[in-house]
């Protein structure tokens, strides 16, 4: 494309920057924020403060447990992740490399399904788990977010199999190696980039989910980090730092995970459409 | 001469059954492997995401609050359609669709200078994506610490001379706020679509058009635009779907609906419906509602689509 003249560059310079300057300056006055004291903020809430401290999380940690609630979300998650890619892998290796009568049909399931919002299934999901007696469970929250991340990833999945050449496969077989050997040995390493692109979507997607963990998870005891941030960022609108401090807590998780493998989630987020 | 064929024939129609027989066998049994594979990933989608979706449609023809319920046919629908407070809900779902015209021109102007590779455009790329692997609670709440009476936008405003506004308040003021959220946290996400279709343009094509002495303007205007159009397509049902289901985040932490039900969305009515007022049928029968606009736009955004041939 036309390369454009200095003075524009310069123009279009100064705009992106204050671009980026808003997309930044928030993120870095919670950051500060949340290492002040409520006297210090109040002073002067632009002020450079005068001095940093850590009791913003030391409460949060002791007094709102939110310790506690990291430990919830790490181990939901954690789990969820683990079953849905499991899962989802064996069946998009499945669906790509051997079909059978009405594979088609199973994939289109999938397909189909991928884009139903969770304001459909909220209402019939709570009354389903409330009857099992999973609402207040951790596993109960699980099972929700392995099975609302599985027709996207089956469908990833399924792509990036397809890609791996039939013959390999076929020699593998004529070598002896059954299903969960081929599976192991060939087929996951070579979609091994779609694989870690997958696993950092479904983590930032279960680790933001809000709607869901409120819902199934209301105990204090078995809350999540999202809905006990909105829960503090409601009650406490006249302790800023201290909210700034659950703010922290909440996003650094992603926003390192983002610094580390920007180059799979910018893959992840352009495959959902045909241009790869 | 006629019966040699038919002798050669006939033996070759003896010798296929018996390969064709070894064939199945093992097809049957890849068949089988195929089938046992993808089954535990279809049971749990089956169990919770189709089979609610029948129990959503079953329960919005009920009255009930989860314990008891009622048959009453299609009330819950006419109650619905003859609701002030749902048209109210979805005028207001309108108004934040107000945030996509701007999602996708700051979205398709900063992919086309990243293609351009302007100075700094990784960093660029990087920062714009930023806020979109945050969750819509911390973006919320940042926004809504913002914009709060006392907070850091007012305190600006009288820096510089002006009176602070009681943003969140005022029904117009919050869903400004909400919708400059929304764009926040949404436009790195367009960016990025929209690039991933640019980086897809034949060059020769500028070239072309370079030789014709078509401008920058013009090459965005009859080259840029035209070849990214699948990626336009996308990202705008995908903005128009999100507005109607996933505002949930947003409005939860920033104004709880309020005030007085001046920002709730129907994905928040949905919520409330079924959990603070306990009227789960009428809940469902709005989700169900909810589930046929996604529905259309999914078959309108298909057609709109300039599919490749894929399999």
């Amino acid at each position: 494309m036309q390369k454009l003249s200095w003075q524009m560059q310069l123009l279009i310079s100064m705009v992106l920057g204050s671009v980026a300057l808003s997309t930044l300056w928030p993120l870095f006055y919670v950051l500060v924020t949340s290492s002040r004291t409520l006297n210090d903020y109040l002073t002067n809430i632009y002020g450079i403060p005068k001095e940093f401290t850590f009791s913003n999380f030391q409460i949060l940690w002791k007094n709102y447990s939110l310790g506690l609630a990291a430990r919830n979300t790490i181990e939901v998650v954690g789990i969820s992740m683990v079953c849905c890619l499991t899962l989802s892998s064996l069946a998009g290796f499945g669906l790509a490399k051997y079909p059978y009568r009405g594979s088609k049909y199973v994939n289109w399931a999938f397909i189909a399904i991928m884009l139903l919002p969770s304001t459909v299934l909220i209402i019939p999901i709570y009354l389903v788990l409330s009857k099992l007696h999973l609402v207040g469970h951790l596993p109960g929250l699980m099972i929700v977010y392995i099975a609302t991340n599985i027709p996207f990833s089956v469908f990833f999945l399924r792509a990036a199999f397809k890609a791996v050449p039939d013959s390999i496969l076929e020699a593998a077989r004529i070598d002896g190696a059954g299903f969960f050997r081929t599976f192991r040995s060939i087929a996951m390493p070579s979609a091994k980039a779609s694989f870690t692109t997958l696993a950092v979507l479904q983590f930032l997607g279960m680790w933001n989910e809000l709607l869901y963990a409120y819902l199934i998870l209301p105990d204090q005891s078995t809350r999540l980090l999202t809905p006990a941030l909105a829960n503090i960022g409601g009650r406490y609108t006249s302790n800023p730092p201290l909210v700034a401090a659950a703010l922290v807590i909440t996003a650094t998780p992603t926003l390192v995970l983002l610094a580390f493998s920007s180059k799979y989630l910018v893959r992840g987020v352009t495959s959902g459409i045909g241009s790869s | 001469m006629h019966k040699t064929l038919e002798h050669v024939s006939e033996s070759q129609s003896g010798a296929v059954p018996r390969s064709k027989r070894r064939k199945t066998s093992l097809t049957r049994q890849r068949e089988r492997i195929g089938m046992l594979s993808s089954l535990p990933a279809l049971i749990f989608v089956i169990a919770l995401m189709f089979f609610p979706i029948g129990f959503a449609t079953w329960l919005s023809f009920e009255k009930t609050n989860g314990v008891y319920y009622h048959f009453i046919g299609l009330k819950n629908y006419t109650a619905l359609f003859s609701s002030p407070l749902v048209h109210q809900v979805f005028r207001t779902n309108l108004k934040f669709l107000i945030a996509i015209p701007v999602v996708i021109t700051l979205g398709s102007l900063t992919s086309v200078l990243l293609y351009q590779e302007i100075y700094g455009w990784r960093f660029y790329r990087f920062v714009f994506f930023l806020p979109s692997v945050l969750s819509a609670s911390v973006t919320g709440i940042i926004f809504r610490t913002a914009f709060t009476y006392d907070g850091p936008v007012n305190s600006a405003l009288k820096i510089f001379g002006f009176q602070p506004i009681n943003f969140l308040v005022h029904a117009n003021s919050a869903i400004f706020v909400i919708s400059l959220a929304l764009i926040w946290a949404g436009f790195g996400y367009a960016m990025l679509i929209l690039l991933s279709g640019l980086t897809a343009i034949d060059s020769d094509l500028f070239l072309a058009a370079q030789v014709d002495g078509a401008g920058w303007w013009r090459q965005f205007q009859y080259i840029v635009i035209p070849s990214i159009r699948n990626q336009l397509v996308f990202v705008t049902t995908i903005n128009i779907m999100y507005t109607f289901t996933s505002l949930f985040g947003f409005i939860f932490v920033m104004t709880a609906g309020g005030p007085l039900f001046s920002t709730t969305t129907v994905d928040y009515l949905v919520f409330q419906k079924a959990f603070s007022s306990q009227d789960m049928g009428q809940g469902s029968a709005l989700a169900i509602l909810v589930f046929g606009i996604i529905a259309l736009l999914t078959l309108t955004q298909a057609k709109y689509l300039r599919t490749d041939a894929q399999d």
